[in-house]
């Protein structure tokens, strides 16, 4: 007897769904030259990307849900992050910790994270526990519970969190400078942990707001990579979730950030043994095809110690320690973020002078191609080191999607890099490399604390 | 739940170590020596550190940069990496440079030009990192810390060396210590991924027959004796709205019958995010981000420590309170319901150990380096599962101390120092040292 066709299986799982849960196909989406995406839609709007890997002695399992702090606004900064922690309390039967306690006696690694356009969880499991991970991830999603001492007690650790990332980190903290002077109106200006002030604010309230907001199935994706076969998968879905209704989702409403028409610059003082340059120049959005290329260019000049400026700069000159780049994956245009660590004795203006010679020479001279082939070989190997495992090709598929609703243009990109021509990265090198567009930030090394 | 990687023979050069995988286009070769920084002459700490990143950059006389941008081109990445006991080439290429990477890796270990110019060139360059180190106060920290408990003792000496330590660093010292680290008796060889055995077995082959020396030279000091009393070392460091603690003593080491159960008991004070550490120091108190608690093994007994990262103005409660915990965890033990959530715990998330061919190989390379029993990481969920509660409650009174341990708080002294003093009980000796001291 033939094995049922998809139709018939899904007929199968749908006359037994509940209220929000009868399932439909969507399409099927080739990732990489080998797997195949499978993505689905409930009814509420949960979509599903499963792609079958018998290959995988565990299955992963990421939510994404469509709200980083680009959904924010002014005075209650950080409330995304913030979220994501309290994700981990309460659940409606399930007391404070107990999410954990299960997950930990299933043997699952969890873990989640926001930044400016999502917010993720995920988990790796044995695939037997595949029903248990899928009934939490549903409560919580819809029956979360928000009291006061839990929240207060959260707010004091993503503080600790901050001071940690932020306050007595120094890099962390330049970073947050690029960014606030770089934007003026959109919301990449606030970092995404937040102000501190605005942390310490949060009520309650702010928290059932966001969460009625933006937790519900039509605001999310599912991302199941596995030994798991779709009607399995779609029925335990289907139960677990098909009860949840849709909710009615706010119209993103963002203000574009102007043109900027002239170099930002900001020195600070900072604990730190020598100086610092952070250069950050109005770079592409990870839709436009430009992302790709100049992504390439910033390989060839800083990628590696191969790279261009490394070489002057940490090799030939013996000016810096460390040099590294790169470029914004964000939704909206965002930045090409520049940083180097001076070696002791120099400066950030002998390390900028250096920096500007090479990107001027990038803007005049063809790079070669060996150097483009370079580039693109990192950028291979790094997409396929993170398809090792199961999580690794979930966050992968889970990125994409969220940020470009193409869960497989990490191979779509790297396909276009293959023809990728000296001029195009003079062409982007041209049109993003301009100091009107960009911020600098020198640090001096504290008098307590220079080398 | 998955099975564990099947248990191997002992594996030497003409048996490698080789976990195939075609799912990926990958290649991952590990080479490994059972030697490693205990080799460093005194004095001269970071000499093998620096002997490994000088071969990366030389080998058959290519120049730094050449060496770098092949392999770049090859889709590759390959790193050395030194601890006291072990010191490993790892790397890995896109499947289609098999051949190209693994003779890179055979010039690199086989064919070093050990040259003068660059030398001095790492130096400078090695230099500006240990300067730039003073910028990460939980590594810095622990660097105390470390220095503290193994006071007197070989582990105590920095694998990274010191600003001082490098500058005694000469060609000579390099030249010297290379065919005593790479000889073809310590070399162990591990391949996964996109590979043939014959290939895998090849290229060990050739890798080992262009080593000298069949005779391993090995440093097998004693174990550490351990601080004794409870000693602060505070590290001062300006405008620190946050500190860094760490806190601990002495652990245990593989070859050590209580170590399986001390590892489960561990789990369940502060191995995971509903661990007692955890629980008590974050999701009760919100007083630091992370709360967790550690037993790293080498050849000879290592350490066990607690790590958080408070509010500078709640320093002295948490090491209050992490005391407390740590007193009663030694004194009263676990107990049997919390015995049965961690194993079943480690039991299940063991499938994240060996879900990959990379990590597989790994594990079997470990048993190698560390003269772990043939079959040790395979019987690992039998070990788990064997642990009774008696076994790991008197583990855990027998290797763990609460009265000789090693308090390390980063942090700034004018602003907490004498809260932090008052907040540790029966002090035997306490001391400020200036975060930038080198040695």
């Amino acid at each position: 007897m033939a094995a049922p066709s998809r139709t018939e299986r899904l007929a199968r799982i749908n006359q037994h769904a509940p209220e929000h849960g009868r399932t439909s196909h969507v399409e099927s989406i080739a990732f990489g030259p080998s797997l195949k995406l499978e993505r689905f839609k409930l009814e509420n709007g949960l979509e599903i990307l499963h792609l079958n890997d018998p290959s995988a002695p565990v299955i992963a399992y990421h939510t994404w849900f469509r709200v980083g702090s680009r959904h924010e606004k002014p005075g209650k900064t950080g409330l995304a992050h913030l979220f994501e922690h309290l994700m981990f309390n309460e659940i409606e039967g399930l007391p404070p910790g107990g999410f954990d306690r299960k997950m930990e006696a299933a043997g699952a690694d969890n873990n989640a994270s926001t930044w400016l356009d999502f917010t993720q969880y995920q988990e790796a499991f044995p695939k037997s526990q595949l029903g248990l991970v899928a009934g939490l991830e549903a409560r919580r999603m819809s029956q979360l519970v928000l009291q006061k001492p839990q929240l207060d007690s959260e707010k004091e650790v993503v503080a600790n969190e901050r001071r940690f990332r932020v306050e007595d980190d120094v890099e962390g903290s330049i970073d947050e400078l690029m960014w606030k002077t770089a934007f003026d109106v959109h919301p990449y200006h606030w970092p995404t942990i937040g102000w501190m002030s605005d942390i310490e604010g949060f009520t309650t309230e702010d928290c059932l707001d966001f969460y009625r907001t933006y937790y519900s199935p039509n605001n999310a994706c599912l991302i199941v990579v596995g030994d798991v076969s779709e009607e399995t998968l779609l029925k335990k879905i289907s139960a677990a979730y098909g009860v949840i209704p849709a909710s009615v989702l706010p119209i993103e409403d963002i203000q574009p950030e102007p043109r900027q028409v002239a170099e930002r610059h900001v020195s600070v003082e900072k604990p730190t043994p020598t100086e610092k340059l952070s250069i950050g120049y109005k770079g592409p959005a990870l839709g436009d095809a430009d992302h790709m290329t100049t992504s390439l260019l910033v390989e060839v000049l800083f990628g590696g110690r191969a790279s261009r400026v490394h070489k002057r700069l940490v090799r030939e000159l013996s000016l810096a320690s460390d040099v590294r780049a790169s470029v914004g994956p964000h939704r909206d245009p965002s930045l090409i973020e520049i940083f180097v660590s001076a070696r002791e004795g120099h400066t950030a203006e002998e390390l900028l002078a250096v920096v500007d010679e090479e990107l001027v020479r990038a803007q005049r001279e063809p790079v070669a191609q060996e150097e483009i082939e370079r580039a693109t070989a990192r950028a291979e190997l790094g997409l396929v080191s993170g398809l090792e495992t199961a999580d690794g090709k979930a966050s992968t598929i889970g990125f994409y999607e969220t940020v470009l609703r193409r869960p497989a243009a990490a191979f779509e990109r790297l396909a276009a890099m293959k023809y990728v021509e000296p001029g195009d990265l003079l062409r982007v090198a041209r049109r993003y490399l301009q100091n009107s567009e960009r911020t600098t930030i020198f640090v001096r090394p504290q008098k307590e604390t220079a080398q | 739940m998955t099975s564990p990687a099947a248990p191997r023979a002992r594996a030497t050069f003409d048996q490698p170590i080789v976990e195939v995988d075609a799912a990926v286009p990958l290649l991952h070769v590990s080479v490994a020596v059972k030697a490693g920084s205990l080799l460093d002459p005194v004095g001269k700490e970071g000499t093998a550190r620096l002997l490994l990143r000088l071969m990366r950059r030389s080998g058959d006389g290519l120049s730094a940069d050449h060496a770098e941008e092949t392999i770049d081109r090859l889709g590759g990445h390959l790193g050395g990496d030194v601890n006291r006991s072990t010191s490993a080439f790892h790397g890995g290429a896109i499947a289609r440079s098999t051949e190209r990477f693994l003779d890179f890796i055979e010039a690199t270990i086989c064919r070093p030009r050990f040259g003068r110019a660059e030398l001095s060139q790492l130096l400078d360059e090695t230099r500006a990192e240990l300067i730039e180190r003073l910028d990460d106060d939980r590594s810095l920290a622990r660097s105390f810390w470390v220095k503290k408990v193994f006071a007197g003792h070989a582990y105590a000496r920095p694998t990274s060396g010191t600003l001082a330590s490098i500058t005694r660093i000469g060609l000579g010292d390099i030249e010297e210590l290379y065919p005593k680290l790479f000889t073809r008796g310590a070399a162990r060889f591990a391949f996964a991924g996109q590979i043939t055995r014959e290939q895998a077995q090849q290229a060990a082959a050739r890798i080992a027959d262009g080593l000298g020396r069949d005779v391993p030279v090995t440093a097998d000091p004693a174990d550490a004796q351990g601080p004794v009393g409870r000693q602060l070392v505070f590290v001062d460091k300006p405008d620190r709205t946050q500190t860094q603690i760490v806190i601990g003593g002495m652990g245990t080491l593989p070859s050590d019958e209580d170590h399986t159960a001390l590892h489960v008991g561990n789990t369940i004070f502060g191995g995971t995010f509903t661990a007692r550490l955890t629980q008590e120091v974050r999701a009760k108190r919100g007083w630091s981000y992370g709360a967790y608690s550690s037993i790293p093994f080498d050849r000879r007994r290592q350490t066990f420590s607690m790590w958080t990262f408070p509010q500078a103005s709640d320093a002295a409660a948490c090491i209050r309170l992490e005391l407390e915990l740590l007193d009663r965890w030694v004194e009263r033990g676990v107990t049997a319901r919390e015995l049965a959530a961690a194993k079943k715990y480690l039991l299940r998330s063991h499938a994240f150990s060996v879900d990959t061919a990379s990590k597989r190989a790994g594990l079997g390379l470990d048993e190698e380096l560390y003269d772990l029993p043939v079959g040790h990481q395979s019987r690992y969920l039998a070990r788990v599962q064997g642990v009774s509660l008696e076994q790991v409650n008197a583990a855990i009174g027998r290797r763990i101390s609460s009265k000789n341990l090693v308090v390390t708080v980063l942090g700034t002294h004018k602003d907490i120092g004498s809260a932090v003093r008052e907040s540790i009980a029966d002090l035997a000796s306490d001391e400020v040292v200036p975060f930038n001291q080198s040695e």
